[in-house]
């Protein structure tokens, strides 16, 4: 399956009983750019992402693959190919580091290189010394390490995170940031979900606010350093 | 009058140590015919577990993951078979395996199958509460985790069952647990046929009713030791089930 270079999403909807959470939402990922995804609680910044990880099933969405317009259904295989979806605490599977990262790894191998694979993403996101340990009793930082090695160790197109920062110290955050750089400089489009805009100043392209449903662009990147007036933006210096 | 009603009878005691001394005697004499007796129970309660664990599970996990018109409905349902006695379970299966029944044709009635059948019937509900609480009670990230690092639905759900194994597990052996031990369905099905159809439950009724009661005791002991080793195994998977 190739990869495209730019997904581009048209007329997302999505209505929980009577609150309508997206109304028509447009917008385009495109590789090697990271676009800052904030709005309040409740706004759909993980509904959002979720349906972009062919995790839920949205009213409508059209997707734009380079290829024309397709609708969900025919896209949803190809969303969960290319689309990698980190939760806002990730989920540890019982075991070992090791099983975790090889759990990424779907492509048949051997079992030398399929350790070896393993081995360079322990190395990657400088996990060595835990490779064995218990991965569901690793603290908060590490859970997160180990989850963006599993997705580094699947490549995918595009990386939904959804608030991949919070609850995380000073030093945890900043190597989870160093990473996130990796995985733009290596083209992933990413979409992050997060109420912390200036967490990621050297990483964002672009700044999306979700509001009553409407996806609203803010480009400049004043405003968004303006919209930490919002109520809902933590300031961490 | 009421004292010599509360007074242990010396008798009554003795009987009692004797019959258990000489149940012991036949338990550990290897009697051929006590021994052929709980193969049969293994067998026929071993093959009724294996064949209904897969479906039962796979319903389990579809009402635990999966929201569609009805799904209340199923769970209620499921719940109201977990009451039904094994002896209802016994005379349905019967009525259809019987002669004149719609599946008379396939002449089961009197044999092990029959007896299989009549346990999975049994085991099928346990299997379906207890796997679709384990189920539901495993973190819905596991299975969202791994979709979308790649894994198939059928990989998924593979991972899904490895996390909830030991809730899986206890279901398991409570289910066979239960099984094991019912005598209702296996005497109407299996009609207690010496060396075919007659197991642990089946063969301590008759042996009672005849006032044989060394051999009900040797295979009552059977069953409690059966009992109590399949609920230390439970006690260690749900306290493995546990957090830490």
């Amino acid at each position: 399956m190739t990869t495209p270079d730019q997904f581009q999403v048209h007329c997302l909807k999505k209505h929980y009983a009577k609150r309508q959470v997206l109304d028509d939402v447009v917008f385009s990922l495109q590789a090697g750019q990271t676009q800052l995804l904030s709005g309040d609680n409740g706004a759909g910044k993980t509904t959002l992402l979720r349906i972009l990880a062919g995790l839920e099933k949205p009213d409508s969405l059209q997707i734009d693959l380079g290829t024309g317009v397709l609708n969900w259904r025919r896209v949803k295989k190809t969303l969960q190919h290319h689309a990698l979806y980190l939760h806002q605490h990730p989920y540890m599977f019982d075991g070992t580091v090791n099983y975790n990262l090889g759990y990424a790894i779907t492509a048949k191998l051997t079992k030398r290189e399929r350790q070896q694979q393993i081995d360079e993403a322990l190395e990657w996101a400088d996990l060595q010394q835990l490779s064995y340990a218990p991965a569901k009793s690793l603290s908060g930082g590490e859970k997160q390490r180990v989850s963006l090695a599993r997705a580094w160790l699947k490549r995918p197109s595009i990386l939904l995170l959804d608030e991949p920062t919070s609850n995380l110290d000073q030093e945890s955050r900043q190597r989870t940031l160093s990473l996130l750089e990796t995985f733009k400089s290596d083209g992933t489009a990413m979409l992050l979900a997060s109420h912390d805009p200036m967490h990621f100043p050297s990483l964002i392209d672009q700044h999306l606010h979700l509001d009553r449903g409407k996806l609203v662009r803010i480009d400049d990147q004043s405003l968004i350093e303006s919209d930490q007036t919002h109520p809902n933006f933590r300031s961490t210096a | 009058m009421l004292e010599s009603l509360l007074q242990p009878n010396i008798d009554d005691m003795e009987s009692l140590t004797t019959t258990t001394l000489a149940a012991l005697e036949l338990l550990f004499s290897g009697n051929p015919e006590l021994w052929e007796i709980i193969a049969i129970s293994f067998r026929v309660s071993g093959v009724a577990i294996l064949v209904a664990s897969p479906p039962a599970l796979l319903v389990a996990f579809i009402l635990a993951y999966y929201h569609f018109p009805g799904r209340r409905l199923l769970i209620s349902l499921n719940s109201t078979l977990l009451s039904v006695p094994a002896v209802v379970v016994g005379l349905t299966l019967f009525i259809l395996l019987s002669r004149q029944g719609p599946l008379g044709e396939w002449k089961l009635l009197f044999t092990q199958t029959a007896m299989v059948l009549g346990q999975i019937a049994l085991a099928f509900p346990i299997l379906v509460a207890m796997g679709h609480s384990a189920l539901q009670a495993c973190d819905r990230r596991a299975w969202e985790t791994a979709r979308t690092l790649g894994a198939t639905p059928l990989r998924a759900l593979i991972t899904i069952m490895r996390e909830a194994r030991f809730g899986l597990m206890a279901a398991l052996l409570a289910a066979f647990g239960r099984i094991i031990a019912e005598v209702g369905a296996s005497m109407m099905l299996g009609g207690n046929i010496l060396h075919y159809t007659r197991n642990i439950p089946t063969a301590i009724a008759l042996e009672s009713s005849k006032g044989e009661f060394a051999q009900g005791i040797a295979l009552g002991l059977v069953l409690l030791i059966l009992a109590f080793t399949l609920n230390a195994f439970l006690q260690h998977f749900q306290g493995k089930g546990q957090p830490a």
